[in-house]
C-alpha cells in the first residue's frame, strides 16, 4: 500500500506573459507519504498545486488521479475528487464560526431548507476527535490562534473527505513549538492514509517531515530525493544551482552614543486589544538591533509607534534625548530625523502612480529648495532625483517614469535611496526584503551594513530568522507584545525559536 | 465602504493586491491608456446609445440630433471663420455678432460657465480620492449666499459689493463642502452618503427660505415664491450680448482662470502634491508623514468653493434672483459629474467636456429645440440618459483596454516595434 | 458575559438583569424620548421641569456608557437626551395644546410612520443583500425610481395593480442586472457605476413618462394596490387607526422582513452570501460561484426596490413624478448601514426616518405650509447624523465595494 501511486503529474507546463511558471514538470504522490515540494519564491511551487486543484489550467500536461486521467476546472470539482489544499493565507472568514467556515459550501440542512448547525458542531467534533485538532466549534475564527486558523483549514479538508492534502508553506505563520504540534498531525493524518503534498522553502524542515522531496528550480524540476542520505547543503545546491552563501560579510560594531530609546511602550492594534506590551530597548549609533518574532506579534504596532502614526497608551519614545512619544509622523521624520523603510513597498512605501521624483520628494516637499511658502519647483525635485538614482543604481527609468513601472528590487531602493539621503540618525527596517530577488536582497543588506558604518542605528524588523542572524548586531525577540529575550548573532535558530514561543524567559535576565 | 475589518492572520493585507483602486488611481490610468481617443470614443458610444433610445421610441435621431447641434450655437465658430475669411480677402463682412447662432453660443457658454466649474469642483475632489456627489448642494448654497449678499449693502459701490458677493458665496460653498469634509476626516463618514443628504437639506431650506412668507421671499411679490432680485450694482458686466435678455458676463473668464487655478494648485503647490498623494495612496502618504485628514477636508472645502462660486456666477451674471421652482430643478451639479469623469479630472478635460455637456443642455432646452421635432422636455431627459451613459462607461475600464490592446495591433504600432 | 450570572455592588444577578454598560446606554436613549413624550398628548406636561429632569438623567446614562466604553450607544443616549430637551422646551414653551394635539395624533403617526417607511423597508432589504454579498449598492434611488414609474405605468396598461407590481419588479431586475454587469463582470468602480444608473433611471423614466403621458400626468383611476381591513379591529381604540387598515404592501413587507432574516442567517444560501461578501476567495476556493451569488444579490435588490418604488406610485401617492423618489434610495443605503446589515436593524432604521417624515408632514398644516417645507429636511438631516455617528463604529461586509478578480 505504501507503494501505490495516488496521483501523479506529467509535463505539466503554464505559462504567464513573459514567464513560463512550470516547465513540463513530472511530479509522483504515493500513498500515505508526505512528499515534499521544494524551491525558492517564484520557483513555481504554488502554481503547480494552482493547476492540480483546480484554480489554474495547464497549458500541457496530464494529470492521473488513482490512475485514472484529471482535469479541475474548478476548486469544488478538485475537492469534490478528494483533494484538499491548504492555502497560505487563509482561506477563512474572521467574523464566522469555525462550524460556519468549515460547513460552507456543503451546509447539512434541517428539512432541506434551515441550515443545521447541530449536526454541523458534532461532526466537527468527531472530526477534531480523530485527528487530535482540539477546536471549539462556536468561536469565531478572528478570535482564535494562527496555529488553531490553520488546524481549521486542515479540517475544512477532511470534513470534505479528502485523502490527498497539499499544504502550502504551513509554517511560515507558526512558531516553532505550533510547527511541532503540525508536524505531530501530519504524522496522524499519514497514519490515516491521507498523502501529503508539503510546499515549503525551508530546508531544515523538509528534512524533518518529509518522505521524499523534489526541487523546482525556475519552474523546472531538478530532482526527486528520498529523505535519507539528503542534506541541507545539497538540497540548497539543487534549488539554487550554485553555492549558496548564507552570511553576509560585516565588521564587527562599535556602537557609539544611545539614539533610539523606548521605555515601557504599551499600544493596541487596529482593533483596540493589546498589542505592544511593556517593551524597552534602545539603539545605539553604528549598531544593527534585529527584533525577530513571528508575524502578529506586536512588530508592525511597535514601529509604528517609534515612526510617529500609532499613539501608544504608555511609555516613552525618545531620540537623541528628546522625547518623541506622541509625536506625529511628520515630526518624527522632520525633526527626531528618524527614517522608515516600511513594511510593504506597494501600499506603504511608495506612490506607484507618482513619479520617481515625486517618490522621492516624499519627506521634502514641503521643504527647500524643493517647495517655497508652498510653491513647488518640479525642476528641482528632478534634479535631485536624477541624482539620486545614479547615486544608487535605480534602474527601470528616469526621474519622469511611474514608479509602478520599476521592478521590486528597483522600487524597494527607491525607498532606501529616499530615507538614506536624509541622513538621518535612526533608521527602520521593517521587512526590507521581502519579495525581492537574490540581487537586490544582497543590495539592501550591504547598504545596511554600510549606513551601520555610517554610524547611524538600525532597527530590523524581520520575519526571516536569516536574515536576522546575519545582519543583527544584538537581537531582541518579541512575542505577544513583549521582549523575551536578548541574543547575540552567534546564538542558534533553535534558541531564537524557542524564545518566540514565550519560552526561555531566563535569557532576558541574562542580557 | 468605510474602513475595513481587522484582518486576520496570515490573510492578505488590506491595500495590497485585490485593493480598491481609487476613482483618481483608475483615471490616472485612463490618461496613460487612452490619451484622448478614449473620452471621444466614450461620447461618441453614449450619443449613439442615445440615438437608440430616441429611435425606440418612435422619433428620427438623425433630425433629432441636427435640432440639438442647431442649438448650440457651435456652428457660430464657422459664421466666424467665415468672416475672417472675409475680412483677409477685403471682401465686405459684417462681424456676426447677433446672428442666432451668436445668440445661441452665448447661451451655451453662459451654462459652460457654471459646468466648468461644478466640473472642477467633482474632479479636485477625485484628485483627492473623494467622490463629490455634493456639488448640486455647494451649488445652491452658493446661489443662495450670492443673492443674500447682492441683495444686501443698498449703497456699496460696484466693484467692491461683486467682489464680495462672488467671493462669499464661493465661500459658502466651500463651508457646504467641508461640513462633508469634516465628517470624513474625523469620523470616517463616507463622503457619498454625506453629501447627497447635503443636497436635499440645502434644497429644503432654500425652499423655505424663499418660500411664501419665506425670509428671503421677495416682499414685493407676495404670492411668487421667489427671492428678490440682486442690486444693480452686484451684477456682473456683460461683454456680448442684450444685457436685458441673458448675454454673456464676464464671469466666463472667471471660470476659464480657475481653470487655470486648478491645474497650478494641482501640480505647482505643495497643497497640490499631497492632495495627488493622499488621492493615489492614502497609506504610503500617511507613511510620508501627511496629514490624510486634512487633506480629505481642504480637498472637499476646495471642492465646494468652485461648486459655489458656480452658483454665484449664475446668480450674479443672469439669473438675478433665485425661484422656488428652479432649486429642485436645477441639475448643474450633477452634470459636473459626468464633465469630471469624461474629462478624466483635468483642467483641460474638463473645458471641453463642459463645453460639450453646455452645448446639450442648451441644444435640448425649451428655447432653442424645435418642439415640432423633438420635444424639449423629452430631450432633456434624453440628456440626462447621455450623461448616464458617459458616467456608466467612464466607470468602467473595458473600453480603455480595448482601446489599449487595439492599438497593439496597429499596423504602424507594429512595425515601429520592430524598427525599435 | 458568557456564564450564567453577573455581579453587581456584591449580589450575584441572573445574566438577563444584569446592569451593564450597554444596557444603561439604551436606557439612557429611551429615558430621552420619553422626556420628550412627556411634553407631547397624551400626556401634555406644561410645565417644562419633569420632561427635562428626565432628559437629564438620560445624559447621564448616556455619560456612564460612553465612559464604560459602549460609545456607540452612550452617544446615542446624549443625542436622545438633547432632543428631549429641546423637543420638551419647543413642545411647552413654543406650541399650542391644540396645536400639539394636531400634530400628534399617534394612531396616524404610526399609520403614517409605516406607510413611509415602507418603500425604505423593501429597498434596504434589497440595499441589504447587495451589501451583504461585497457589492455596494448606490443604486438603489434609480431602481426604486425605475419600479415607481414602470409600476405605475403597469397598472396602468394592464389594469391591474398586480401587473403593475409585476412589471415593476422587472424592470428593477433589468436595470439591477445592468449595474451588475457593470460592477461584477467589468469590475467598474461600484460607485461611479450605481450614480450613473440613477443619471440613466433619472433620464428613462423622465423621458418614457412625458413620452407616454405628456403634460397631463398619469391621470386619476389607475389600479391601486388595496389596503388590508383587519375585520373587527377597526374601531378599537389607536390599533383600528393605526394598523387596521395598512396597505397590502405594508404587510407584505413585514413578511419580507422575517424571511431575509431567515435566509440569510438561517438558510445555506444565506451563509454563502455572506462568505461571498466577507472573503470572496475563501468563498471561491469551497467552491461557491462568487459571480453568481453577486449577480443573485444585486438582481434580487434591483427588485425590492422596485417594488418599494411601485408601492410609493401605485400604493401611495397614486401617480408618478419625474423624480419622485427624492433621495429615498440613498436613505434606503443609510438604514442598512445603520441597521448594521441586519435586516430588523433596517427595519428600525426606516421607521426612525418614516416618523421623521410623517411628522414633518403633519407639522405642515399646524404650522404654516413654510414650515412645513422646512421640515421636510428633517429626514435627511436625521440620516446625516445617523451616518456620521455610526460610520467607522459599525463594520461592513469585509469585501464590500472591492470588484472580485477570478483567476
Amino acid at each position: 500500500m505504501a507503494d501505490e501511486v495516488v496521483l501523479e503529474l506529467r509535463g505539466i507546463t503554464k505559462r504567464f506573459p513573459g514567464i513560463v511558471a512550470n516547465d513540463h514538470v513530472d511530479f509522483e504522490l504515493r500513498r500515505g507519504e508526505v512528499h515534499a515540494l521544494l524551491g525558492e519564491n517564484g520557483a513555481g511551487k504554488s502554481t503547480l498545486m494552482n493547476i492540480l486543484y483546480g484554480l489554474y489550467s495547464a497549458d500541457e500536461g496530464e494529470i492521473l488521479l488513482r490512475g485514472k486521467p484529471v482535469g479541475f476546472g474548478s476548486a469544488r470539482e478538485a475537492i469534490r475528487s478528494g483533494i484538499g489544499m491548504v492555502h497560505q493565507h487563509f482561506m477563512l472568514i474572521p467574523v464566522m464560526s469555525v462550524a460556519e467556515n468549515i460547513i460552507l459550501a456543503t451546509e447539512p440542512t434541517q428539512a432541506g431548507v434551515f441550515l443545521d448547525y447541530g449536526a454541523a458542531a458534532k461532526r466537527v467534533e468527531e472530526l477534531s476527535r480523530a485527528f487530535g485538532l482540539a477546536l471549539d466549534p462556536d468561536e469565531k475564527i478572528q478570535n482564535i490562534t494562527v496555529g488553531q486558523q490553520q488546524r481549521v483549514e486542515i479540517l475544512k479538508a477532511l470534513y470534505r473527505n479528502a485523502d490527498v492534502l497539499i499544504l502550502d508553506e504551513p509554517t511560515a505563520v507558526l512558531t516553532p513549538q505550533e510547527a511541532g504540534e503540525l508536524f505531530e498531525i501530519i504524522r496522524t493524518l499519514q497514519r490515516e492514509g491521507t498523502s501529503i503534498i508539503f510546499i515549503t522553502h525551508k530546508l531544515n524542515e523538509v528534512l524533518d517531515i518529509a518522505d521524499r522531496i523534489s526541487v523546482l528550480r525556475r519552474g523546472k524540476k531538478v530532482g526527486t530525493v528520498p529523505r535519507e542520505g539528503a542534506t541541507e547543503a545539497g538540497l540548497a545546491r539543487l534549488m539554487v544551482g550554485r553555492e549558496v552563501l548564507f552570511r553576509v560579510e560585516k565588521t564587527p560594531s562599535t556602537p557609539g552614543e544611545t539614539l533610539l530609546q523606548v521605555a515601557n511602550l504599551s499600544a493596541v492594534d487596529d482593533r483596540g486589544l493589546g498589542a505592544v506590551n511593556g517593551i524597552s530597548f534602545e539603539v545605539r549609533a553604528g549598531e544593527i538591533v534585529g527584533i525577530a518574532g513571528v508575524d502578529n506579534n506586536g512588530q508592525s504596532e511597535l514601529i509604528d509607534v517609534i515612526a510617529g502614526l500609532r499613539r501608544p497608551a504608555e511609555g516613552r519614545v525618545t531620540v537623541g534625548g528628546k522625547d518623541y512619544t506622541r509625536s506625529s509622523a511628520r515630526a518624527m521624520i522632520d525633526d527626531a530625523r528618524v527614517g522608515h523603510i516600511p513594511e510593504d513597498r506597494h501600499l506603504r512605501g511608495l506612490i506607484l502612480d507618482f513619479s520617481l521624483a515625486e517618490n522621492f520628494a516624499l519627506h521634502d516637499y514641503r521643504k527647500e529648495p524643493d517647495s517655497k511658502l508652498g510653491w513647488l519647483f518640479p525642476r528641482r525635485l528632478i534634479a535631485k532625483a536624477r541624482r539620486l538614482i545614479e547615486e544608487f543604481d535605480v534602474r527601470g527609468g528616469g526621474p519622469a517614469t511611474r514608479a509602478g513601472s520599476l521592478s521590486g528590487g528597483n522600487q524597494q531602493k527607491l525607498v532606501v535611496a529616499r530615507e538614506v539621503e536624509r541622513d538621518p540618525r535612526v533608521l527602520i527596517a521593517a521587512q526590507p526584503t521581502r519579495g525581492l530577488d537574490v540581487g537586490a536582497i544582497e543590495f539592501v543588506h550591504r547598504r545596511l551594513i554600510a549606513e551601520r558604518d555610517e554610524g547611524r542605528g538600525i532597527l530590523l524588523v524581520s520575519l526571516e530568522l536569516e536574515e536576522i542572524l546575519s545582519l543583527s548586531d544584538r537581537i531582541l525577540v518579541i512575542y505577544e507584545g513583549r521582549i523575551v529575550g536578548e541574543f547575540s548573532p552567534e546564538a542558534t535558530e533553535e534558541e531564537l525559536g524557542l524564545a518566540m514561543t514565550g519560552g526561555g524567559r531566563e535569557a532576558v535576565a541574562a542580557a | 465602504m468605510s474602513t475595513g475589518p481587522p484582518v486576520a492572520a496570515g490573510a492578505p493585507a488590506p491595500g495590497g493586491p485585490g485593493a480598491v483602486p481609487s476613482v483618481a488611481r483608475r483615471l490616472a490610468l485612463y490618461q496613460r491608456a487612452g490619451g484622448i481617443v478614449t473620452p471621444l470614443l466614450t461620447a461618441m458610444f453614449a450619443f449613439m446609445m442615445g440615438g437608440v433610445v430616441v429611435l425606440a421610441t418612435g422619433h428620427n435621431p438623425i433630425a433629432t440630433y441636427r435640432a440639438i447641434f442647431k442649438g448650440t450655437g457651435l456652428t457660430w465658430f464657422g459664421e466666424f471663420a467665415e468672416w475672417l475669411f472675409r475680412l483677409a480677402t477685403f471682401q465686405s463682412h459684417v462681424f456676426p455678432g447677433d446672428t442666432d447662432a451668436a445668440l445661441n453660443l452665448q447661451q451655451t457658454l453662459i451654462v459652460m460657465t457654471p459646468l466648468m466649474l461644478t466640473g472642477l469642483a467633482v474632479a479636485f475632489a477625485f484628485r483627492c480620492g473623494l467622490f463629490n456627489i455634493g456639488a448640486q448642494g455647494q451649488y445652491l448654497v452658493g446661489q443662495m449666499a450670492a443673492v443674500g449678499f447682492g441683495t444686501l449693502w443698498a449703497g456699496l459701490g460696484g466693484t467692491l459689493h461683486l467682489f464680495l458677493a462672488v467671493t462669499l458665496a464661493a465661500l459658502a460653498g466651500a463651508l457646504w463642502g467641508g461640513i462633508a469634509g469634516f465628517l470624513k476626516a474625523t469620523v470616517g463618514a463616507h463622503e457619498v452618503i454625506t453629501t447627497i443628504m447635503l443636497n436635499w437639506i440645502a434644497i429644503w431650506v432654500a425652499a423655505y427660505l424663499v418660500g411664501l412668507g419665506g425670509p428671503m421671499q421677495d416682499p414685493s411679490q407676495a404670492f411668487f415664491p421667489i427671492s428678490s432680485t440682486i442690486h444693480e450694482a452686484a451684477k456682473l458686466p456683460v461683454f456680448w450680448g442684450d444685457a436685458e435678455l441673458q448675454g454673456l458676463h464676464v464671469g466666463l473668464f472667471i471660470a476659464f482662470a480657475m481653470l487655470v487655478v486648478y491645474w497650478t494648485t494641482l501640480n505647482r503647490t505643495t497643497l497640490g502634491y499631497e492632495v495627488r498623494a493622499v488621492g493615489f495612496n492614502p497609506e504610503a502618504a500617511r507613511y510620508g508623514g501627511i496629514s490624510v485628514r486634512r487633506n480629505y477636508f481642504l480637498a472637499m472645502a476646495i471642492s465646494g468653493f468652485f461648486a459655489g462660486l458656480a452658483g454665484a456666477l449664475d446668480i450674479l451674471g443672469w439669473q438675478f434672483h433665485i425661484a422656488q421652482a428652479d432649486i429642485e430643478a436645477s441639475t448643474i451639479g450633477f452634470i459636473g459629474i459626468a464633465v469630471a469623469l469624461l474629462g478624466r479630472n483635468t483642467a483641460v478635460g474638463v473645458f471641453f467636456a463642459s463645453l460639450v455637456f453646455a452645448g446639450l443642455y442648451v441644444g435640448t432646452s425649451t428655447r432653442q429645440l424645435d418642439p415640432s421635432v423633438f420635444d424639449p422636455e423629452l430631450a432633456s431627459n434624453l440628456t440626462l440618459i447621455i450623461q448616464g451613459l458617459v458616467v456608466l462607461f467612464v466607470g468602467a475600464d473595458l473600453l480603455i483596454l480595448y482601446v489599449w490592446s487595439a492599438r497593439r495591433k496597429l499596423p504602424w504600432v507594429r512595425g515601429k516595434a520592430a524598427q525599435a | 458575559m458568557s456564564s450564567g450570572t453577573a455581579a453587581v455592588g456584591g449580589r450575584d444577578l441572573p445574566a438577563w438583569l444584569a446592569v451593564t454598560p450597554r444596557r444603561v446606554g439604551i436606557a439612557g436613549i429611551a429615558l430621552g424620548a420619553a422626556a420628550f413624550w412627556l411634553a407631547l398628548p397624551p400626556l401634555l406636561t406644561r410645565t417644562v421641569i419633569w420632561p427635562i429632569i428626565v432628559a437629564v438623567l438620560a445624559l447621564a446614562a448616556g455619560a456612564f456608557a460612553i465612559r464604560a466604553g459602549e460609545r456607540r450607544v452612550g452617544w446615542g443616549a446624549v443625542a436622545s437626551g438633547l432632543v428631549g430637551i429641546v423637543g420638551a422646551v419647543w413642545a411647552t414653551q413654543w406650541s399650542s395644546t391644540s396645536d400639539l394635539e394636531e400634530v400628534f395624533v399617534w394612531s396616524a403617526l404610526l399609520a403614517a410612520t409605516l406607510r413611509f417607511a415602507t418603500p425604505l423597508t423593501f429597498a434596504a432589504i434589497g440595499g441589504m443583500f447587495s451589501e451583504r454579498s461585497g457589492v455596494t449598492n448606490i443604486a438603489l434611488e434609480g431602481k426604486m425610481l425605475a419600479g415607481a414609474f414602470f409600476g405605475i405605468w403597469g397598472a396602468d396598461r394592464y389594469g391591474s395593480w398586480e401587473a403593475g407590481l409585476g412589471i415593476a419588479m422587472l424592470a428593477g431586475g433589468l436595470l439591477a442586472l445592468l449595474h451588475a454587469f457593470f460592477a461584477i463582470h467589468l469590475r467598474a468602480d461600484q460607485i461611479v457605476g450605481g450614480t450613473a444608473i440613477n443619471f440613466l433611471a433619472l433620464g428613462l423614466t423622465g423621458y418614457l413618462f412625458i413620452d407616454q403621458y405628456g403634460s397631463e400626468g398619469t391621470g386619476a383611476n389607475i389600479s391601486q394596490i388595496p389596503d388590508v381591513h383587519l375585520p373587527g379591529l377597526e374601531d378599537v381604540y389607536f390599533i383600528g387607526p393605526s394598523i387596521g387598515q395598512l396597505n397590502l404592501l405594508i404587510w407584505l413587507s413585514f413578511a419580507l422582513l422575517i424571511a431575509s432574516y431567515l435566509v440569510m442567517f438561517r438558510m445555506p444560501l444565506g451563509l454563502r452570501i455572506r462568505s461571498v461578501g466577507e472573503h470572496p476567495r475563501a468563498a471561491d476556493t469551497v467552491g461557491i460561484s462568487v459571480y453568481g451569488i453577486r449577480y443573485f444579490a444585486v438582481t434580487l435588490s434591483g427588485v425590492l426596490a422596485a417594488l418599494g418604488g411601485a408601492y410609493l406610485s401605485i400604493g401611495l401617492v397614486h401617480s408618478f413624478n419625474e423624480g419622485m423618489t427624492k433621495g429615498r434610495g440613498f436613505i434606503a443605503l443609510a438604514a442598512v448601514i445603520f441597521g448594521n446589515w441586519r435586516p430588523f436593524g433596517a427595519f428600525g432604521a426606516a421607521l426612525l426616518f418614516g416618523f421623521s417624515s410623517a411628522l414633518a408632514l403633519r407639522l405642515g398644516p399646524a404650522y404654516g405650509t413654510n414650515y412645513g417645507t422646512l421640515f421636510q429636511a428633517l429626514p435627511y438631516l436625521l440620516t446625516l447624523i445617523a451616518v456620521a455617528g455610526v460610520i467607522g463604529r459599525s463594520i461592513p461586509p469585509a469585501a464590500i465595494g472591492r470588484p472580485y478578480r477570478k483567476q
